[in-house]
């Protein structure tokens, strides 16, 4: 079928030529090796086999075809023709020469197909829903046809088929064959004017009727579909384009008389009609006009019709100068997609067909074919003789104008681009957009998250038994006369402990509920993580003096910053806002058993839930109690530790962990009580300290 | 070709070049058939390259004849195949009077054969009877060498009218002839191809391409 171009030169041996089957006929490269008969037994077979495996698939595939179809085709209802038709064309497809392979491709990549198709469909869709300004000029011509409405519709319906073939084959196949396509639509227009001239629905029609018919049909698919089969990507169109301009450029030297042609030059009006012919070419439409144009120019200059003699050159010298932009883009797009039977044999397929030798002929042209030598030819082709030829205004003339098309070519494109590029920064403003909006929600959930379960720190509970052992040791202490002022403190303060430890369960309750807990933790250990390590050795070592100059140290470590480490620096900083918070972090470290951050002082509440007792507190509380709590704290120090270095203990206390001492303790040492007591001692004199400004 | 495409319908479409050495009166003929059977001015206010012409066949049916003038001169002659791609028939015209212009026709008959094989309706037409007395060529070497090629042999004056018409009709029924031995063909296809291949031994590569579509009309670029 495929019998597109071909070299005439082309000679092949006796054998190579006869057809593969043996049948005596003359077999062709294109088919296969076959004679046309042959050839076209076999792929008849091949359809028929296709149809009967290969249905399936293809029902599948054009199950979308409805929906296409009402979209891009506003106005058409749907007949049941419309499912029949559909079909054929892709077998047609399918019978192409190398149809084995090209099924498996297809089979390959039918998932990928598919999801194009959806994807075309949408666009189609789209398409749809915008009404088409040009798509509704066809609606009323296709009204004003002077053909039965049965036609109209049937005519419609061809339109549509074979317009969604093209979109299905630009958008499926993975490797297009340019030429594949263009048989497609050339059997697509014989079997529409079969249609037209056999089929009992245009019986009463005209025959000049039934013409404007095929016309209308051609226009119509071709308009709609030119921007996909104008000089398609998979094709070399524009690389000859710029081929065939740059050869061009390259023979401006070319006057009329190198082509013996009776153009005159100097007269003006010869020079107006050549500047019309110029200009008409830029659109191939207009090549018959161009043509025209000629004719008219050589029937004044050689005073009567003029004839295929003078008329070629004449074109070609047109041509030359005129070097129209996208040649041969133009010309392929012509030769592949207009209806052949009709077009390439009228007057149109004349001048189309002189255009196309005038550009073979300036694509093979030499000397020779000019009439001077090759030396002179060669000479002329230099760069710098097409430059001095400018210097006439003729010339230059031309030049403009030939400037003026690549310029106009070159805007449609800067429009195209700028399309694009406006695309672009659209769908970037949008993804902008998308990602701040993105950024929002997370804040937002982070946020509602967050005020769910604030960050609250609670304050330490000291555990009951604790408090317990330190009444009882109080009172001991109290007994023997040593207690004095701090013990009774002391004692009123871990009563209001007990109070807290019950707010602090509620509190804890409350974290549950939120998913804050885990932050909570993490933070506090994230800030205070540094520190924990060395406050265990410390607590072990506190003194009760020490450690008593060391809190008044530590709550003036920012002005004398004499921890020395920078992270305790950075602690004492942040907790410059308030003693309150050095108090905190204080107990939380004294009593890593009893730390009030979430998930620990949570187990200790369930351990020592029975003896705090349940006397909830307003929130802002907690931060008041405190002080007191480390009251509690001091006291026991006071009474167990005496011989660290205050400095050693002032500077770990503040920034203790609840977390890592908690753990610890309650895994391994809560029967070691007696340390946390020696840690209370040496917080005792803090908490004096701290009570002192108040 | 193109006649093939549209042979369904009712007018038929025939496309005929004419070939030929420059200066041997391809565009008279033209002008001199088109100006006794048509109206003149219609054809004088546009040109002579290209005409079209409805005829009525004998049997009823209407067809459209159009003729493709070219361009003769030596330097165009590669260009030759663009036009006579998808042509029905072609007229070869020389010059009675001269004797390269009959070796032109030659050389356009070898070159249609091997492109077009049978494909294709040749007539050779011996223009200028009017200069019977500078005549170069004898009217028997000329039809002899037609009846060699397969070809039709005419004389005729462009400037005397003389043989015009007959060309062209000669042409259209020849054209038709094919036409109606193709459909024939395409009915009961193997024996008679088989004459046909047979009977033109040049015409090699081409037999199937011609056979199948007019596809190769969109080839003109191709060279």
């Amino acid at each position: 079928m495929a019998t597109a171009a071909r070299p005439p030169s082309l000679r092949l041996g006796q054998q190579d030529l006869k057809c593969r089957r043996g049948c005596g006929y003359y077999g062709t490269p294109q088919n296969d090796g076959l004679c046309s008969k042959c050839f076209r037994d076999r792929n008849d077979k091949q359809r028929k086999m296709l149809k009967a495996g290969d249905m399936q698939p293809i029902i599948g595939g054009s199950s979308h075809g409805p929906a296409s179809f009402s979209a891009g085709g506003t106005l058409e209802r749907r007949s049941p023709q419309h499912f029949l038709v559909r079909d054929t064309p892709k077998k047609q497809v399918d019978k192409e020469p190398d149809t084995t392979s090209m099924l498996q491709k297809k089979k390959f990549t039918a998932v990928l197909q598919k999801t194009l198709q959806a994807g075309a469909q949408k666009i189609a869709q789209q398409r749809g829903y915008v009404p088409d300004p040009t798509e509704s000029q066809f609606v009323k011509q296709l009204q004003k046809l002077r053909i039965p409405d049965d036609g109209k519709r049937k005519l419609k319906s061809e339109i549509q088929r074979l317009d969604n073939e093209i979109r299905k084959y630009m958008n499926s196949h993975s490797s297009k064959n340019i030429d594949e396509l263009s048989d497609t639509v050339q059997n697509t227009y014989t079997k529409v004017a079969d249609i037209v001239h056999n089929d009992p629905r245009f019986e009463i029609a005209t025959n000049e009727d039934r013409e404007s018919a095929i016309d209308f049909f051609e226009k119509v698919v071709m308009t709609q579909n030119h921007k996909f089969l104008f000089s398609p990507y998979f094709t070399t169109d524009e690389e000859s384009d710029m081929m065939v301009q740059k050869r061009i450029r390259q023979l401006s030297w070319i006057t009329s008389k190198h082509l013996d042609c009776s153009i005159d030059e100097v007269n003006a009006e010869a020079r107006d009609l050549v500047y019309n012919a110029i200009s008409e070419l830029e659109k191939l439409q207009c090549t018959v006009r161009c043509c025209r144009h000629i004719f008219e120019l050589l029937k004044r200059a050689t005073g009567g019709p003029a004839s295929a003699d003078d008329f070629l050159p004449a074109l070609i010298f047109v041509v030359l100068k005129a070097n129209p932009v996208r040649l041969h883009s133009n010309i392929n797009f012509v030769t592949r997609f207009t209806n052949a039977s009709r077009v390439m044999s009228g007057e149109g397929g004349y001048y189309f067909t002189n255009l196309c030798s005038a550009i073979a002929f300036i694509e093979n042209l030499n000397g020779e074919s000019l009439g001077i030598s090759k030396e002179e030819f060669d000479a002329l082709m230099q760069p710098d003789a097409g430059l001095q030829s400018f210097s006439s205004p003729w010339e230059s003339a031309l030049m403009a104008c030939e400037s003026l098309h690549l310029i106009s070519e070159n805007m449609k494109q800067m429009e195209k681009l700028q399309r694009k590029n406006a695309d672009i920064s659209s769908g970037i403003a949008s993804f902008e957009k998308e990602l701040i909006e993105f950024q929002r929600e997370v804040t937002e959930r982070v946020d509602t998250v967050m005020a769910k379960a604030p960050l609250t720190l609670l304050p330490i509970k000291t555990p009951a038994f604790l408090i317990g052992q330190a009444r009882s040791q109080l009172l001991q202490e109290m007994h023997e006369g040593e207690a004095g002022h701090y013990q009774a403190n002391v004692l009123s303060g871990s009563q209001s402990l007990t109070v807290h430890s019950g707010m602090v369960k509620t509190a804890v309750a409350a974290e549950e509920s939120g998913l804050a807990l885990k932050d909570t933790s993490i933070s506090s250990i994230g800030r205070l993580s540094p520190l924990p390590n060395l406050q265990q050795p410390d607590n072990l070592f506190a003194s009760p003096i020490f450690n008593y100059a060391a809190f008044d140290a530590v709550s003036l470590l920012e002005e004398p910053s004499s921890g020395g480490c920078a992270d305790v620096l950075m602690l004492g900083a942040e907790l410059q806002g308030g003693l309150t918070n050095i108090n905190y972090d204080f107990d939380l470290s004294d009593q890593s058993g009893e730390n009030s951050t979430a998930e620990e002082s949570k187990l200790n509440l369930d351990e020592f839930d029975p003896l705090a007792q349940p006397q909830p507190q307003p929130c802002g509380a907690p931060a008041a109690v405190e002080p007191e709590t480390s009251l509690l704290n001091t006291t026991t120090d006071s009474l167990i530790d005496s011989d660290v270095p205050g400095t050693c203990v002032s500077l770990p206390s503040p920034l203790k962990p609840e977390v890592a001492n908690y753990r610890g303790f309650s895994n391994f040492e809560i029967p070691s009580i007696s340390c946390n007591t020696g840690d209370f001692s040496s917080l005792g004199h803090d908490v004096e300290t701290t009570e002192k400004p108040k | 070709m193109s006649s093939r495409r549209s042979r369904s319908g009712p007018t038929l479409n025939f496309k005929a070049v004419l070939l030929g050495e420059g200066c041997v009166g391809k565009t008279s003929l033209v002008l001199r058939y088109m100006e006794d059977k048509f109206n003149p001015q219609h054809l004088s206010t546009l040109q002579a390259s290209f005409v079209t012409k409805k005829v009525t066949l004998p049997d009823e049916r209407r067809a459209q004849l159009n003729i493709w003038d070219t361009a003769g001169q030596e330097r165009f002659h590669a260009l030759g195949p663009i036009y006579y791609r998808g042509s029905d028939g072609a007229l070869l015209v020389y010059d009675i009077t001269d004797q390269d212009s009959f070796q032109k026709v030659k050389s356009w008959v070898r070159e249609l054969k091997q492109m077009r094989g049978t494909e294709i309706s040749l007539i050779i037409v011996g223009n200028k009877t009017d200069l019977e007395e500078q005549r170069a060529i004898g009217y028997e070497d000329a039809r002899q060498y037609a009846q060699t090629v397969g070809a039709q042999y005419l004389e005729a004056s462009a400037k005397e009218n003389e043989g015009v018409a007959e060309i062209f009709e000669l042409l259209t029924q020849l054209m038709l002839e094919r036409l109606s031995q193709r459909e024939r063909d395409a009915e009961p296809p193997n024996l008679l191809r088989l004459d046909a291949s047979d009977a033109v031994s040049v015409s090699e590569g081409e037999e199937g391409n011609g056979e199948d579509t007019g596809t190769g009309q969109r080839s003109c670029c191709g060279i």
